[in-house]
């Protein structure tokens, strides 16, 4: 949830990587025990698209400006 | 299933990745990088030159005339074509314009008589004049949609006609017109409610305000803070029912009427923009300036944008289909979302908006007005914010206009006439300093002390009522500035002292340079001196206003105008 949200609203975007990165960590070393391994990747590339566009749109800033 | 589960997951990220900021600066990126559309040949020869926007190397782009000389544009904003709403029963927004818009009805000199019942008086041939008179080169121009297009799908010629005779007046008068789509808490279609006063409300025609039901109620005395208002202007930003589609319709039925006439400077998109449910920067990134790249891409055939469908949601990397205006040669004043007015602070990234090169950023200037410190009751002169002072907007503006890519324009900037000393001053010292023009809100206006008019509310007491009652001393002492109309030298600095009307200015240029034309108003009476210039020329015309000429002769040069007591015209 945090991945879309960071998309649109990047201030989200940051939390959702530590957040995906934490839970996939979590659910590799639970064996099997913990699920959602699928949303939570698919939460990290969200959250790692939307990091990057704001670094990018962030950095155009500061050198266009 | 599973497999299925995932893929349609990974395409949904990758879906919302490229209609959201991702796809967003994808597309700003590409179109910083496209070449510029140019216009295959010179603009038909008119009256007023072309105007253009320059873009200098590592410098903020500015707007320039045929030349390429810097233009300084000063002016007004008269308020007399605004569809406002008029009556007693505000259960009944529907009130037809209350000012004829039959051009016959100003025809020959001809003006309807103002009234108290409506805020502002009808927009006549001898304000443009007036205006001229002032030292002003140029008029913003506020119109309403609900009056170009009363019913969906078909456009008013009548109020075209309207619009075009004042196009003309202001071309007879030497006036550039700033073509302003207006607006004011989106429609007065809002409807009525506790706190509405729809008589400030204008905008949208009655069909493409859609409230979904939500009550049209105003908040902490702010008319945008209106559910209703919030709904309608949502519905406007995600196209709900094509909305958005007939907006930028009505645009191209503007542009196409005026394409080849170089009076019109150019269009104001959307005037104040309201976000409605969406927060900034989304608001401004996803939903605003996207719609501007459609309307550029529209009206001049250019495609910045992806090629999408119509007639619903257009998502931020979208561009438009060509309308056929192929109006290549006009400039496009981008207005912030409503927030930076509040903020005096970017509202947005920044991202480029169209590879259109005559983009002009319009900022509107309310600080200490509507300025947090403003909605805190805070009084001016001893406000907690902002905290960079007036120069904090400007500072700022200058960076957002270099990022977009865009010129700066102050768009709209006034006050109550008691605050002039402090604001307007205040204002105007920062406009001299950026270098920008600037349109003064408002021309004229009914009502009391504390209406906003350059020129005293007219006396209601008399009948026929005038338009106006006096020049207002103070607004006079410090609108009808001396000021550079236009120069070659874009790096020049000049300073106008409104107590003494003395006058300076500091430039440089080369031998072969266009000439630096400085507007002297009747108002100031001061002797001039140069030096460093061939053989200034002045014309004076028979109000006393002076126009001056001077060709620089190669390197550092400078205008002077002596201190001398001013000539108000005041009633005269």
């Amino acid at each position: 949830m945090l991945g879309l949200l960071g998309l649109p609203f990047g201030v989200f975007a940051p939390f959702a990587v530590w957040s995906g990165f934490r839970s996939l960590r979590r659910i590799r070393a639970a064996d099997g025990e913990l699920t959602g391994e699928t949303s939570a990747a698919l939460g990290l590339a969200a959250g790692l698209l939307g990091v990057a566009a704001l670094i990018v749109g962030t950095a155009y800033w500061f050198l266009a400006s | 299933m599973r497999l299925v589960a995932r893929l349609v997951a990974a395409l949904l990220v990758l879906g919302l990745a490229a209609f959201t900021y991702p796809g967003a600066l994808a597309v700003s990126m590409v179109v910083r990088l496209t070449a510029p559309p140019m216009a295959a040949s010179p603009g038909p020869t008119g009256d007023l030159a072309w105007l253009h926007v320059e873009h200098p190397a590592q410098a903020r782009p500015y707007i320039a005339d045929e030349q390429k000389r810097m233009v300084l544009l000063h002016g007004a904003i008269p308020a007399g074509l605004i569809d406002f709403w008029t009556g007693t029963d505000q259960s009944r927004p529907n009130s037809p314009p209350f000012y004829p818009i039959d051009p016959a009805a100003y025809a020959g000199g001809r003006c309807p008589a103002n009234s108290p019942a409506i805020r502002y008086p009808p927009l006549c041939r001898a304000d443009l004049n007036q205006m001229a008179e002032l030292g002003f080169n140029s008029v913003r121009l506020p119109l309403s949609w609900s009056l170009l297009e009363p019913e969906r799908g078909h456009f008013s010629q009548t109020y075209l006609d309207r619009v075009a005779q004042v196009v003309d007046w202001a071309r007879a008068a030497g006036l550039y017109v700033i073509i302003d789509m207006h607006q004011n808490a989106y429609s007065r279609y809002v409807g009525p409610g506790t706190g509405v006063d729809l008589s400030y409300l204008s905008g949208a025609p009655s069909w493409a305000t859609l409230t979904d039901g939500f009550p049209s109620r105003v908040f902490l005395g702010q008319r945008e803070l209106n559910p209703a208002v919030f709904e309608a202007d949502s519905n406007f930003w995600y196209d709900r029912d094509g909305i958005q589609d007939e907006y930028i319709a009505t645009l191209a039925f503007l542009a196409k009427r005026f394409r080849d006439d170089s009076t019109v400077a150019g269009y104001s998109l959307f005037n104040e923009p309201w976000p409605g449910w969406n927060l900034p920067p989304g608001f401004e990134d996803l939903l605003l300036f996207p719609f501007y790249r459609r309307v550029i891409d529209a009206i001049t055939g250019i495609h910045d944008g992806l090629p999408c469908w119509t007639g619903l949601f257009m998502p931020a990397p979208c561009g438009y289909p060509d309308l056929g205006v192929h109006d290549v040669r006009h400039l496009v004043f981008l207005d912030t979302g409503l927030l930076r007015e509040v903020t005096d602070f970017p509202t947005h990234l920044g991202l480029p908006v169209s590879s259109y090169l005559n983009l002009v950023l319009a900022v509107h200037a309310y600080t200490h007005i509507y300025t947090f410190d403003a909605l805190a009751h805070q009084k001016p002169a001893q406000a907690s914010y902002p905290w960079g002072g007036y120069e904090q907007s400007y500072s700022l503006a200058d960076r957002e206009a270099k990022a977009l890519g865009a010129a700066l324009f102050v768009a709209e900037f006034g006050d109550s006439p008691s605050d002039d000393s402090l604001i307007v001053a205040n204002q105007l010292l920062e406009q001299e300093k950026h270098e920008i023009g600037f349109a003064f809100w408002t021309w004229k206006e009914n009502g009391g002390k504390s209406s906003w008019g350059m020129f005293d509310a007219a006396r209601t007491d008399v009948s026929p009522m005038s338009s106006s009652g006096c020049l207002r001393t103070a607004r006079e002492r410090l609108l009808a500035r001396v000021y550079p109309l236009a120069s070659s030298d874009p790096g020049l600095s000049y300073h106008y002292n409104s107590d003494t009307g003395s006058f300076s200015l500091i430039g440089h240029g080369r031998a072969g340079d266009s000439p630096t034309v400085v507007s002297i108003p009747p108002e100031v009476r001061g002797a001039v001196a140069v030096s460093g210039t061939a053989v200034p020329v002045t014309e004076t015309s028979p109000g006393g206003s002076r126009l001056l000429t001077v060709t620089p002769s190669g390197g550092p040069f400078s205008i002077a105008v002596a201190a001398a007591p001013l000539v108000l015209l005041g009633c005269g």
